[in-house]
């Protein structure tokens, strides 16, 4: 968490394409949305399609992690050390 | 949010992480095996006990009231401590010991064990197995359960007991606050860049931010939720004993006083269980304890029933009878906080949605150690650029040629 040392605000840093402000909450928020789901329908529903409802809902989060993880692995080769 | 917040947000998550990291990596690797104890027991161990006898489906059950008498018959002069019917089985066991004083005494004595049981098949009253014999040689421990037992310890207690749990429920304060503070550091480091971006061509050390960002955003909710369920389940002793004190002591005090009732004249055990039944609509009855139980009134049985479903499966409601006349003396709602506590233990124990859902709980559980070992790799990382800096600045010159982005972007 301690990458850019807050006592330093980051506009400093080269304004690219990247760089531009991104929404932060969506993917975070329904995430979280899908989890509360998830422990909630198996918990409350019991029985056939809400326990099925609750295993999908739960495993979103874990595909998207591995996606992201997978995604960052194949697209850039690991290059140790590369200058920025 | 200002420099200064922020900051303190960071001091706060740095602090709160470092308190707790050490001992939620213990609890989330013993929480693996536990989650599968079940099956695990099933692979390694396996059950010895007899078979049951094949009945017609649809055989009813034997009058416990027959059981009983069976119990007190194999031991004269003894009394009978509790009825519990198993719970997929069908087989009922009761629970014998000398005297309510012998049980008593075994307190001061960790050697003593004068309770023992028999288990009887609920549908013919047949003695199915019976506990070993206090003085009988040990049972050699299976590896399964030095390990198993291990990881129950370190993972309720630490080995430590009541001051373990409280102290393991205080951490999980502590991670819910670091899962608080990360999540305000989260919105701040993720402005200029999108969801789930794992920066693998720059320093190492963005990549692990990267990584602790990600997995962490991933499992929010649900380590919040079993971390703070957790913490809920390490309080249960006190609010046991906060309703025993209040509630427990109100309803038994016209009875206190009251002696314990001979064995030989008390009212049907059968009977018993079927005005529970009917004073708890909705809920099993899972075991009676015989008057004089230290939990419990001098002249009642103490009935427990619990709810059917998964969410009430473990909320529990005892029933007052009074095993003199047989009469219905009260059912008593746990009050709140003891709900609460019962309601909180699925959620953390994952055990409420078949197999798929345990195996999603493993999983999580492992994302969960990857936030942890990202970020004490974060920190690791942070103070090595520390050191490094602080030795080039008394002039050390460091020939490690790799370290420099990091140390650039850790400077920035």
């Amino acid at each position: 968490m301690n990458a850019v040392s807050p006592e330093i605000p980051t506009p400093s840093l080269p304004v690219s394409a990247s760089r531009h402000p991104v929404a932060v909450w969506p993917w975070p928020i329904a995430l979280g949305l899908l989890t509360i789901f998830g422990l909630l329908s198996a918990l409350l529903g019991q029985h056939g399609v809400w326990l099925a409802l609750s295993w999908a809902a739960l495993s979103i989060p874990l595909i998207v992690t591995v996606a992201c993880v997978l995604r960052a692995w194949c697209r850039t080769p690991s290059v140790k050390g590369g200058q920025s | 949010m200002t420099t200064r917040t922020l900051r303190r947000w960071f001091v706060i998550h740095k602090w709160t992480s470092l308190v707790c990291t050490l001992f939620l990596l213990i609890v989330c690797v013993t929480g693996l095996p536990l989650l599968f104890s079940e099956q695990i027991w099933d692979t390694f161990v396996g059950d010895d006990d007899p078979p049951y006898e094949v009945l017609p489906p649809g055989t009813p059950n034997a009058s416990l009231d027959v059981i009983v008498e069976k119990a007190r018959a194999l031991y004269p002069g003894q009394i009978v401590t509790s009825v519990n019917p198993d719970d997929d089985e069908p087989a009922v066991l009761v629970s014998m010991a000398p005297s309510w004083q012998a049980l008593k005494d075994d307190e001061n004595y960790p050697d003593h064990h004068s309770g023992h049981w028999i288990k009887f098949d609920a549908r013919t009253a047949r003695v199915l197995e019976q506990s070993r014999p206090a003085d009988a040689p040990k049972e050699p421990r299976t590896w399964t359960g030095i390990i198993m037992g291990i990881c129950n310890q370190l993972h309720t207690s630490l080995f430590a007991g009541l001051t373990g749990r409280l102290f393991l429920g205080a951490m999980g304060g502590v991670f819910v606050a670091s899962l608080v503070s990360g999540t305000v550091l989260y919105g701040r480091f993720m402005k200029r860049l999108p969801f789930g971006s794992v920066r693998r061509d720059r320093a190492s050390r963005l990549t692990w931010l990267d990584l602790h960002n990600l997995l962490g955003a991933a499992t929010l909710v649900w380590a919040t939720v079993v971390g703070f369920t957790g913490l809920v389940n390490e309080l249960q002793t006190p609010l046991f004993g906060l309703w025993r004190v209040t509630d427990v002591r109100q309803i038994l005090r016209p009875y206190a006083n009251l002696p314990v009732p001979s064995q030989d004249h008390l009212s049907s055990v059968q009977a018993a269980f079927d005005t529970a039944a009917k004073a708890a609509p909705g809920n099993e009855v899972t075991g009676l304890s015989f008057p004089g139980a230290s939990f419990g009134s001098p002249v009642h049985y103490v009935l427990w029933t619990r709810g059917a479903t998964p969410l009430r499966a473990r909320l529990f409601t005892p029933v007052l009878v009074d095993a003199r006349t047989g009469e219905l003396t009260g059912a008593y709602p746990m009050p709140w906080y003891l709900r609460f506590l019962e309601i909180s233990r699925p959620l953390h124990f994952g055990d409420y949605g078949g197999m798929p859902l345990k195996i999603l709980w493993a999983l999580l559980d492992v994302v969960v150690i990857g936030v942890l070992v990202s970020g004490v790799a974060l920190w690791a990382g942070k103070r090595r650029i520390a050191t490094d800096a602080r030795l080039r600045a008394l002039g050390y010159d460091l020939d490690d040629a790799d370290d420099l982005p990091a140390l650039v972007e850790g400077t920035r």
